[in-house]
């Protein structure tokens, strides 16, 4: 019998790739929105400025329709949609309420700076019936703010303003430094875009919600410079796996 | 935009402290941070009525007792018959003129003006244009101070219609182009380009004893985005865009002649004002039940009242009239708000959310078909060591049917992909550079083209460089031949996909292993062959904590070990893969061979070096291999040969 016979051989060990961070950070957040009970829709990412400003009611005089915030193509006919909002009408006027859908996804907006990128990432919700109201959005949001960071985060709410919904909020986390950081937005949804996506205002309220998805990624997982997410370095997306 | 604190808190009863009056300022919704004194913030942009220390105290009010009544000029002031032209009474429905001779130019400046300027750290220009970046800041109704001699002949408002050369105030020339709104004077001079900046021929100086001070309306639209455009710093435009308060105007120029009158002696003054379209009254049903029905808490009738009252909002017969400088308040929401915001937005206590219907498919077929496809890729890739990148989408490249983007970054961003070959390629010669050698990327992306903005989701996949790093694939090239077999595994007739081996002619790079490419277009229609253990989704937790990386270059050592007593090859690896060092990157076999002849078993130990502060040196690398190979040899039955 042959000496060799029996040795254990070292392992083998394979390399195991890994699922983006931002994407991995998009699933997570909409695997726990699915199962809340959101729908998932996909919508284009170039869009018409009526889907993507118009309708949502971005009114022509407001600064974001500037050519330095958004990326106009072939011969300022379409836009490259500068959030997912658009899916949102899209959603309104495909479907009939009661009515609740998610979507996520890539955006643009004209910036290339340390912390502003030309292509970002964005998930954001509606939800529209009979009773929907501002105390229902909060609790939404501390469900997905503690799912995100933990039942012991502190939360606040703060009046901003998106000419989409009406309330409005911000909403912060409190770091462990004892700063508070953004990281959401959402409100009311503004019953003149209701109308516009055939909706009886009167009879129907809802509310919306949208997150920047690098911003989660960046706290949760601790990256502090955007752009490493997107230069596609070895070393950095291997440990994400 | 910044405010003194003092400038605040001298007109609240209750003197809050800054912390306390920071917390008031964030639950209306007034984002700010506090430098010392100085409060800095960032108003949304429908509050520009909150752009002053007046906006923000008429604010503040629903909370404390705030008693912000200044002193304006109380005389009569005789009218001012002036030469003025409106050819654009749409981008201007009120403006006002006023004119004013002072006897002598102040030397110092009374307590309330000498603070703005010393305790905002701003520079004094000159009489009249220090009182007019006063009034702004206290009122937030820009004005502008012209030298009385240069338009007192008269003045036109109009859309310029040839391009101009226009001299700012600031002393900078821009070439301002037909279509803006200006000012010209008697004899057609450009002389102010209206609500942005003033012209350097009629601005005033340190001698200017009379003045003509412009006090306008403009709408918004018409001066939103140009401040930015021409690359001109302008507090007024930033004001104007946000919209100001029509009816101010006369407020306004008494306040601002009161304070010129605490310093001066006035000789002579004189108005002209003329309100070419009246501003509409906006009026909003009182509906308590559907503010309540909005907000989702119960309030009481009195007290909502009250919270409107104090912001300005008159309430009579069941209707709410909206002060003239709320331009943001249209309807029910936009109250409801104003509620919300004076119980406080934490003080809402939340209901629960429930999305109660019979649960239809989640996505609808095609959708969910292409994202299970896209899944189940994912996962293979995964599982055979690639990782997922994200591109953005633009490029130098122009095939026919790329969409062309109108305002581009730069020219090499100046169209859309319409493949991700490009993309991965860059990313692939990127992990080169920095020493990977094994490279397996993949990326999945929508990419549109055509008039029609035609999309469809790709998959590229791209390779290059070893297989793995373990002793079975280490000397395995990544080729056509490997991704068919991963990809057969997969889907039907992967080997009939069209396989590129991309050239390195042309591209900058030492390395030489083959680069092969592969594009696959993911729809419902892909087939798929492989009914894995449908783990199609994969579980992520989000709680990885990222290490920064390193810059620095790689140093790599490989020692090859002759082991006798075989009972020694998991002692010693268990050694070599435990040792913790920071410069240590990574330690893995990549030679193992059996020679039975001689009964020895021989393992090749690759050590990877790399330091995150400097590029690693010999002598560092030195410092932690020599004492491996000094314990290794003392192992019995362990040799290094070459180190004997």
């Amino acid at each position: 019998m042959s000496p060799m016979k029996g040795i254990k051989l070292p392992k083998i060990n394979r390399s195991i790739g890994a699922i983006h961070p931002i994407n991995q950070t998009k699933e997570f957040i909409v695997d726990f929105l699915v199962e809340i009970g959101f729908d998932y829709i996909d919508g284009p990412e170039i869009e018409t400025e009526n889907f993507n400003f118009d309708m949502l009611n971005i009114k022509k005089s407001h600064p974001a329709r500037q050519m330095h915030d958004t990326f106009y193509v072939n011969k300022k006919e379409n836009v490259l949609r500068t959030h997912t909002s658009p899916v949102q009408i899209r959603g309104m006027l495909d479907r009939k309420p009661p009515l609740d859908f998610i979507s996520g996804g890539k955006v643009y907006r004209k910036d290339d700076d340390a912390t502003h990128l030309p292509m970002f990432h964005q998930i954001e919700g509606i939800s529209v019936n009979t009773d929907i109201n501002f105390a229902n959005l909060k609790d939404l949001i501390f469900r997905i703010v503690h799912k995100l960071f933990g039942n012991k985060i502190e939360i606040r709410f703060r009046p901003s303003y998106f000419p989409f919904t009406e309330p409005s909020a911000e909403v912060d986390i409190l770091s462990e430094d004892g700063k508070w950081l953004e990281i959401l937005g959402c409100g009311i949804v503004n019953p003149i875009v209701l109308e516009n996506c055939k909706i009886d205002s009167t009879k129907y309220s809802g509310l919306a919600f949208g997150l920047g998805i690098e911003r989660i990624a960046m706290l949760k997982y601790g990256v502090n410079d955007i752009r490493d997410f997107y230069k596609s370095n070895l070393d950095f997306l291997k440990q994400f796996k | 935009m910044k405010i003194f604190y003092k400038h605040i808190v001298d007109h609240i009863n209750d003197k809050p402290d800054k912390r306390y009056l920071s917390e008031k300022l964030f639950q209306l919704g007034h984002e700010h941070e506090i430098d010392g004194e100085i409060f800095d913030f960032e108003l949304t942009p429908n509050r520009g009525d909150c752009l002053s220390t007046m906006g923000l105290l008429r604010d503040l009010n629903l909370f404390y007792e705030v008693n912000s009544i200044k002193p304006i000029f109380s005389k009569d002031i005789e009218h001012f018959d002036y030469k003025f032209s409106n050819k654009a009474q749409d981008a201007c429905p009120k403006i006002s003129f006023l004119k004013i001779d002072i006897e002598t130019i102040p030397d110092i400046y009374n307590e309330e003006l000498e603070s703005y300027f010393l305790n905002l750290n701003l520079k004094k220009n000159n009489f009249f244009t220090d009182i007019s970046n006063y009034i702004s800041y206290e009122t937030g109704q820009p004005t502008h101070c012209y030298k009385a001699e240069e338009v007192e002949n008269g003045l036109t408002l109009d859309f310029l219609d040839k391009k101009q050369q226009f001299k700012t105030l600031f002393d900078t020339k821009i070439q301002i182009d037909p279509g803006n709104l200006v000012f010209l004077n008697h004899k057609n001079d450009l002389v102010n380009f209206a609500g942005i900046v003033g012209g350097k021929s009629s601005a005033c100086d340190l001698d200017t004893k009379t003045v003509i001070v412009e006090c306008a309306y403009f709408n918004p639209e018409v001066i939103l985005g140009k401040a930015t455009k021409y690359s001109i710093n302008s507090d007024a435009a930033h004001k104007f865009e946000r919209n100001v308060d029509l009816n101010s105007h006369e407020y306004v120029l008494r306040r601002f002649l009161q304070v010129v009158e605490q310093h001066t002696k006035i000789l002579n003054v004189q108005l002209y004002s003329n309100t070419y379209k009246q501003s509409p009254q906006t009026v909003i049903d009182f509906d308590l039940d559907r503010i309540i029905n909005i907000i989702g808490k119960n309030i009481e009738e009195k007290d909502c009242i009250a919270y409107l009252q104090r912001l300005g909002f008159v309430i009579k017969q069941k209707l709410i009239y909206v002060p003239s400088y709320r331009n943001d308040i249209a309807n029910i929401n936009d109250i409801a708000e104003e509620i919300a915001r004076a119980i406080g937005y934490d003080n809402i206590e939340p209901k629960k959310f429930i999305i109660d219907k019979p649960k239809i498919k989640s996505h609808d077929d095609a959708v969910s078909q292409k994202n299970s496809i896209e899944n189940r890729f994912k996962n293979l890739l995964i599982d055979n060591g690639f990782c997922e990148v994200i591109n953005d989408p633009f490029t130098f490249q122009n095939i026919k049917s790329s969409i062309e983007v109108d305002n581009p970054l730069d020219s090499n961003r100046k169209f859309l992909r319409t493949n991700l070959k490009n993309s991965l390629l860059d990313n692939l010669l990127y992990n080169e550079r920095r020493q990977q050698d094994s490279i397996k990327l993949f990326e999945i992306s929508d990419v549109y083209s055509g008039k029609s903005n035609m999309s469809k989701k790709l998959l590229g996949i791209i390779i290059s460089g070893r297989v793995d790093k373990n002793y079975i694939d280490f000397n395995k090239k990544l080729n056509k031949k490997y991704l068919v077999d991963i990809l057969n595994k997969f889907i039907y007739r992967a080997d009939d996909l069209n396989y590129e081996v991309i050239s390195r002619d042309g591209i900058n790079s030492r390395t030489t292993s083959t680069i092969t490419y592969v594009e696959i277009e993911l729809d419902a229609n892909t087939k798929i062959n492989y009914v894995s253990n449908d783990n199609e989704n994969k579980i992520f937790d989000l709680n990885i904590k990222y290490t920064p990386i390193s810059n620095y270059p790689l140093s790599v050592r490989d020692l090859s070990f002759s082991i006798k007593d075989f009972s020694k090859c998991e002692l010693l690896d268990n050694y070599l893969t435990s040792i913790d060092n920071d410069l240590l990157k990574e330690v893995f076999i990549f030679d193992h061979y059996l020679n039975e002849k001689n009964n020895e078993i021989k393992i090749g130990y690759r050590f990877v070096f790399q330091s995150k502060e400097t590029t690693i040196t010999e002598r560092d690398v030195n410092k932690i291999i020599n004492p491996i190979i000094e314990y290794s040899k003392s192992m019995s039955g362990v040799t290094i040969p070459g180190f004997e």
